[in-house]
């Protein structure tokens, strides 16, 4: 989605564990779910 | 993009996204299904030192998922906006780093965590940061205004991406940059999963 809307440049970080040893972990674990930190630049 | 080919209502969703992030803005140490406050800044690889002087008022209702400022630190002077503010705990710590000639204008549409982050900034002593209420996917911010954009666990929550990086965007300037935190999935989640309303903001 961000490169169709014309973003360049993007880098995504490693992973966060976010929601471990949270209440949602269970959920997350199910479907792998991480945060990550995402950088991206419009160009001109 | 109309409500038909989304996997949710938007506007059924961001009642429910309403009501989940009230609750974390009055009741910031209650039970919920993610982290906050100051153990989730340490989980997240926030600058301590920094987040140690904010008072636990500014810190407690902090919700993010990642941290925007972990590949890319601000620069002195930036106009930044804050996509999705909550509390204004990601604008605090972008004021900090762009200094007194940087202005930061945070957005979101819930008038208790606009209320919070006001008294916060306020508390702070913050004179380079305001508070605007508003919609990602339409903020009161005119085009091209901003050097960065950053947001934090608020994209995820918008049924309908397009729209939400379109607007981005168009706050951007050219050369602008967009550093953000969000959750991504490596498992695919299946369709009755993605139309279950309770499971966006669960």
């Amino acid at each position: 989605m961000m490169k169709e809307t014309g973003f360049v440049d993007i880098r995504v970080s490693a992973p966060y564990d976010t929601f471990g040893e949270a209440r949602g972990e269970k959920s997350a674990r199910r479907f792998e779910v991480y945060g990550y930190t995402f950088i991206a630049r419009k160009p001109g | 993009m109309t409500t038909e080919t989304l996997a949710v209502n938007p506007s059924v969703l961001r009642e429910e996204v309403k009501k989940k992030y009230r609750d974390v803005a009055c009741n910031p140490h209650g039970e919920h299904h993610f982290h906050t406050g100051r153990p989730l800044a340490r989980r997240l690889g926030y600058d301590q030192a920094v987040v140690g002087a904010m008072p636990d008022a500014a810190v407690e209702s902090f919700a993010g998922v990642a941290n925007p400022f972990a590949l890319r630190a601000l620069s002195r002077g930036e106009k930044v906006v804050d996509a999705g503010s909550g509390a204004g705990f990601d604008s605090f710590i972008a004021a900090h780093q762009v200094g007194g000639e940087g202005r930061v204008v945070g957005v979101d549409m819930l008038d208790e965590m606009l209320e919070k982050s006001r008294n916060n900034a306020k508390l702070m002593g913050l004179g380079n940061v305001e508070f605007r209420e508003g919609v990602l996917e339409e903020m009161p911010i005119e085009d091209r205004w901003a050097d960065v954009v950053i947001s934090n666990g608020v994209i995820n929550l918008c049924a309908d991406k397009k729209r939400a990086f379109g607007e981005l965007w168009r706050v951007l300037r050219p050369g602008g940059r967009l550093q953000f935190g969000d959750i991504a999935n490596g498992k695919p989640v299946p369709e009755s999963a993605i139309s279950n309303i309770d499971l966006w903001t669960a």
